[in-house]
């Protein structure tokens, strides 16, 4: 390992210097009077703009209307929707989730109104918003994520796909293609042939090696990568010693997972050089800062929706409040993880 | 819909670990229709991470010290009648007046009259059939119909005396109740269907509009009870809750329709359905 300090910023050259907006000296506690320093919070991803880097994560937002008369949806970097698959699904029999501690489990089978009505139904309306909108697409086969995309291919206004390979709920397709790297880089080849907007590929951390996914999909074509999806888990009745869920496992997410999905975007920031987002267990500024000072480009915000519909947006907010009390831009925090020197090598554990 | 942080103005304990909890909020105490619910949240803590579904029982214009409301018809106050059965109960029962909750409600579609005041015209009575619990989501609906005339009357079924609470509050609103206890501590010993068949076998010459909520299993019995005699009969169903607001997909239920009509959110969809719409024989939700 490298004796330097790691001070990395992810896809910035070092030549760039700070940005114009910044006039005052560095943070040495006495800002220059009248000289207000404006954070900068956008984020670029594969060519796609997007004006702050909080998004919310598939499955956690619906179709984003369900959440207007709650926060102002104009205040997001993205929305990331619901799973679309080409045709409609009707998602597993009840129960479908279970709490746990600091979390909680989800098998809801990936309910939702297929391709076609997406576009008709619920992609106008998102549209309309300053927040972009990402559309997360699965299938069980790889021709019919072919399928999928090009059906989606004909909706104008999408920011970009994010491929969901990853989801452990199914029985077939997903599990498989998100735990294999041959069938990782096979759909994600055949996907970024036909996709029409940026391919983003969500990666499963059910995997001994994260990283062995990222450079799969990475060679694959991928634009960028988001990690993580839930984590296979599960919960059992034991006055009746059932399962908890119908479907006996289920994805686990929420404030538990953090450690090791921030582990596994750090390790993932480090193995490729497409842009990583990061998600899993964010519901406070700090949880998202954790990510970005590790190598995520943005973030997306889960299971916090369901109990805290307000957390997305307040984030935000948090972002700038830090950015303008380090009299930092965003662009200086990504990947700026600094690891001292250390005489010995650091191991996986402890 | 709001999502608001309230402030706790009682939480009185009632028999059989069962409590009234009372918070204010004008604006969603004013939005509430019966039959809707909200989703509390106790704040501060890690290890009850998801909101708890609480049918809304009842709404009070004035605060538990009694001070008069400027607009004494206008409501401020919401009640939430429930049962300690969990964690998320347990902790909920320690609230103290003066405490903070999150409050995110109303929520559902509950007995919305659009819906059933057409076949409520054409009922004789309605037959509220509550098991333990379930009498939380009639009340509203009851007052309701009691103000615009309708003839009532309860059915209320439970363990034991301790669990049938709420009985008082539906005294002023009903021409009868009809209590059953399993273990014969007050009224009929046993379950509370049996008296509700002997009644509509009584009056085989009469129209009824049921309006159920109760577990799994008496509502199943009260709905093959209604089909038989050839009543209406509308449920007020519950399932275990992600969000309340219609995103996760977590509470669905079975109903009648395909592909992704196949399943309905209590949430949003429901909680109140017309049995008919509800599959019965999904025997995985009898588990939740």
């Amino acid at each position: 390992m490298s004796a330097k300090t790691k001070t990395r910023t992810h896809g910035l050259r070092a030549s760039q210097g700070p940005p114009a907006s910044r006039q005052s000296p560095p943070d040495d506690g006495h800002a220059s009077t009248g000289e207000q320093f404006i954070p900068q919070i956008e984020t670029e991803i594969a060519g796609v703009r997007f004006q702050n880097p909080v998004w919310t994560a598939s499955g956690t937002f619906g179709y984003g209307k369900e959440f207007s008369s709650l926060i102002d949806l104009n205040e997001l970097g993205a929305i990331v929707v619901k799973g679309i698959s080409p045709e409609p699904m009707e998602g597993n029999p009840p129960p479908r989730i279970y709490e746990t501690e600091s979390g909680m489990l989800n098998a809801i089978g990936l309910q939702n109104v297929g391709a076609r009505r997406f576009l008709t139904e619920k992609l106008p309306f998102l549209r309309t918003l300053r927040a972009r909108c990402i559309v997360n697409v699965f299938a069980y086969s790889t021709e019919d994520y072919v399928r999928c995309l090009e059906m989606l291919n004909e909706g104008e206004g999408i920011a970009a796909y994010e491929l969901n390979i990853s989801c452990p709920n199914t029985r077939c397709g997903g599990m498989v293609y998100g735990s294999d790297p041959k069938l990782t880089e096979e759909v994600v080849a055949a996907s970024k042939k036909v996709a029409r907007y940026p391919l983003f590929v969500k990666l499963s951390p059910n995997v001994t090696d994260i990283t062995v996914f990222a450079r799969a999909a990475e060679s694959a074509g991928a634009d960028a990568l988001s990690l993580v999806n839930t984590f296979v888990g599960m919960a059992i009745d034991i006055e009746t010693r059932r399962p908890r869920l119908w479907n006996v496992t289920g994805g686990l997410s929420g404030p538990s997972i953090k450690p090791v999905a921030l582990r596994m975007v750090y390790q993932a920031a480090r193995a490729v050089k497409i842009p990583i987002v990061g998600l899993g267990g964010i519901s406070t500024t700090e949880d998202a800062l954790e990510y970005f000072i590790a190598g995520a480009r943005a973030v997306q915000v889960g299971t916090a929706n369901f109990y805290d519909p307000g957390t997305s947006v307040r984030l935000v907010q948090g972002l700038r409040d830090y950015c303008q009390r380090k009299r930092l831009h965003l662009s200086e925090i990504i990947g700026s993880l600094k690891i001292p020197e250390r005489a010995t090598p650091i191991g996986t554990e402890g | 819909m709001y999502d608001e942080i309230v402030i706790v103005t009682g939480n009185r304990p009632l028999s059989g670990s069962h409590l009234l909890l009372s918070v204010e909020s004008p604006r969603q105490a004013q939005a509430t229709r019966p039959g809707q619910f909200a989703m509390l949240r106790i704040l501060g803590r890690s290890d009850v991470l998801l909101r708890r579904p609480m049918s809304i029982y009842d709404l009070k214009a004035k605060n538990s010290e009694g001070e008069n409301d400027r607009k004494p018809g206008s409501p401020r106050i919401l009640q939430f009648l429930y049962k300690v059965v969990g964690h998320g109960t347990r902790l909920m029962s320690e609230l103290k007046p003066g405490d903070q909750v999150g409050l995110l409600g109303p929520l559902g579609h509950g007995f919305f009259e659009e819906e059933y005041l057409p076949r409520a015209h054409q009922a004789n009575e309605i037959l509220h059939v509550a098991g333990g619990i379930g009498i939380a989501a009639l009340l509203l609906p009851a007052k309701r119909l009691a103000e615009a005339g309708f003839h009532q009357r309860l059915f209320f079924g439970g363990r034991s005396k301790a669990d049938l609470v709420g009985v008082e509050d539906f005294r002023p609103l009903v021409r009868g109740i009809l209590m059953a206890t399993e273990n014969g501590s007050a009224g009929y010993r046993g379950f509370v269907t049996r008296p509700l068949e002997e009644y509509l076998a009584r009056h085989t010459n009469k129209k009824y509009l049921l309006m159920v909520c109760g577990p799994w299993a008496m509502l199943r019995a009260s709905v093959e009870l209604a089909r038989k005699y050839g009543h209406p009969c509308l449920v007020s169903m519950e399932n275990r809750m992600g969000c309340g607001l219609g995103v996760c997909l977590g509470c669905c239920i079975r109903v009648q329709g395909t592909g992704h009509e196949a399943y309905q959110r209590v949430c949003t969809e429901g909680p109140v359905f017309w049995s008919e719409k509800v599959i019965w024989e999904d025997e995985a939700i009898a588990k939740t």
